[in-house]
């Protein structure tokens, strides 16, 4: 009977050290991805959730605006796309003040790889540059210039128009404006974004420039680029010119 | 059992990688060992439908139907499933120009993501464009590192979650990247960005020594790696001791097998990360027997295969 109820206690206590947040150990795992490509199964529900959303995007997007020449694609220190979308700005920006003499993107906002050539619509422009980033003119100093030119070379390079320069050692050297050295003692108006001029992207030694905040999108001033060439029935034909390269 | 038939299938997908020994399946059954699947995405970007048909480097790749359709289909596969995904849910297509996230987050729901963690770029309707978002989503969105007491997210998103699956107790928590100099300030107003280092190291201690968590996982939106020394998942992960694994975001890096980084207490973490706009799913499958001694948590075995089949 003894003995009987001691194993009983035993039992109990084995029982519980057992229940004691017992922990579980990693012995093995297995990595592996699946590329989502065209040639797999549609889940139908999802499509029928997504389609009163997708027909009035097409609606709204679809419209072509314009042409390019070459295919456009995104790379540093300098790339076709990144051109477009720089002396867009530097084109707009003129229309407003034509004192503009140079026009700077950072680079992480060119949101897509590629753009293949021939038609261009809205919403590809929308998927090029999909942020509410609005037009900004600033007044930058040569110095301050410099500095800009300086981190532009440290992400090893940005989209510009009108300024072009050389990265060393992750400087920027031989910085010319309009085909002439860099001055610390002028002033250069500049078109960028909002949110460089906010001081995005680690900008925010641009604090004390002057701003003219303009009330239009970067985004809508791209298809308005397009959309003038288009009316002179003219097509987008960006090219690589060294405005930002390796020095040797 | 249907666990170990398919798994068993897939392994003669992969080539006779499991002949060679390397997977101890045939342990597998008999010990009574759970198996937990982890699926994940990153900085999907509002890409619904794929990249179009245009000669471009991800023509046709991506979109949530098919997506959708893969993960129902792992579902039916393995017992255990967690679906994350380490944020960047919104920006970069029109329908996030015109439906401000709506889209995105009612697709997320209906394939069950259980956790998200926020991007830089979920702040671009505002912290209140992502709050107004939340009502469609069926998942918790987790952060551990901003402070939204001051904002309209306010005690709508949560620090960690503790998930049960199988007896296993997965401790997920998420991390967010500096806002300043990267989110306009108008975007993420009074949000406070606080150091993910410290409260990384709190969380998961935390997970696992209290909560008694058999994994840690975090869910990050810091960036896979960095020329400076910014804080990173590699450099997370090499400053921390309890985080099993990094799943992370925000560079956009396809990594074609996950990293592994020693931790400060000498012991393999596993960081992964796929890419961007939805072009892969990832699938990292843990094998947990706790009949095993903790000496050989360290044993661990990875095959890669790129799946491909099924």
């Amino acid at each position: 009977m003894q003995s009987r109820f001691y194993a009983l206690l035993l039992l109990l206590a084995l029982s519980f050290t057992a229940c004691k947040t017992q922990q579980h150990f990693i012995d093995s795992y297995q990595t592996s991805f699946t590329p989502i490509d065209s040639t797999r199964p549609h889940d139908s529900s999802m499509d029928k959730m997504l389609e009163p959303y997708r027909v009035k995007m097409h609606e709204a997007m679809d419209q072509v605006i314009g042409y390019s020449e070459v295919p456009m694609s995104k790379a540093q220190p300098e790339c076709t796309l990144g051109n477009f979308m720089a002396d867009a700005q530097l084109a707009i920006a003129r229309k407003t003040d034509p004192a503009t003499q140079v026009s700077i993107m950072n680079y992480g906002g060119i949101r897509i790889p590629y753009v293949s050539p021939g038609a261009i619509s809205k919403g590809k422009i929308y998927e090029m540059m999909p942020f509410d980033n609005k037009l900004t003119i600033v007044e930058v100093p040569g110095k301050v210039m410099r500095q800009l030119c300086d981190l532009m070379a440290a992400w090893g390079g940005w989209p510009v128009s009108g300024i072009t320069f050389r990265i060393k050692d992750k400087k920027a050297v031989d910085i010319m404006v309009d085909g002439k050295p860099l001055n610390d003692q002028l002033i250069y108006i500049t078109a960028m974004s909002d949110y460089i001029a906010n001081g995005g992207d680690n900008c925010a030694f641009l604090a004390d420039c002057k701003k003219h905040f303009l009330n239009i999108f970067v985004r809508d001033m791209l298809i308005e680029y397009v959309t003038d060439l288009q009316a002179r029935g003219r097509k987008l034909n960006p090219q690589l010119e060294k405005r930002i390269s390796y020095a040797e | 059992m249907q666990n170990r038939r398919n798994f068993i299938k897939q392994g003669m997908i992969g080539g006779g990688l499991l002949a060679a020994g390397g997977f101890p399946f045939s342990a597998f059954a008999a010990t009574g060992a759970t198996r937990i699947t982890i699926l994940h995405t990153n900085d999907v970007h509002s890409r619904l439908d794929p990249f179009p048909m245009d000669g471009s480097k991800f023509q046709g790749m991506g979109g949530v139907a098919a997506r959708a359709e893969l993960i129902r289909q792992i579902r039916t596969e393995e017992e255990h499933v967690l679906l994350l995904d380490a944020g960047d849910i919104f920006q970069g297509t029109p329908y996030f120009n015109l439906y401000k996230g709506e889209p995105e987050i009612k697709a997320m729901s209906m394939m069950e993501y259980d956790a998200a963690t926020m991007g830089n770029h979920d702040f671009d309707a505002g912290v209140e464009g992502f709050a107004k978002q939340l009502p469609h989503a069926s998942f918790p969105i987790l952060v551990a590192n901003y402070d939204f007491r001051d904002t309209e997210l306010a005690d709508k998103t949560q620090p960690y979650k503790i998930f049960t699956k199988g007896g296993i107790k997965i401790g997920i928590f998420g991390l967010g990247i500096q806002l300043l100099g990267l989110v306009p300030q108008d975007a993420y107003g009074k949000t406070k960005f606080l150091d993910p280092l410290p409260i990384a190291i709190a969380t998961s201690d935390m997970l696992k020594n209290k909560k008694k968590c058999d994994m840690v996982i975090c869910l990050s939106h810091l960036g896979y790696e960095y020329k400076s020394d910014k804080i990173s998942d590699c450099v997370l992960a090499a400053n921390t001791e309890h985080i099993d694994l990094i799943i992370g975001g925000h560079t956009h890096t396809f990594l074609d097998k996950p990293t592994l980084i020693k931790n400060k207490a000498g012991k393999e973490v596993i960081i992964n990360q796929v890419g961007w706009a939805g072009i892969r799913l990832g699938k990292l499958d843990f094998v947990f027997d706790s009949k095993k001694s903790a000496k050989l948590s360290n044993a661990q075995t990875v095959i890669l295969r790129k799946q491909t089949i099924g």
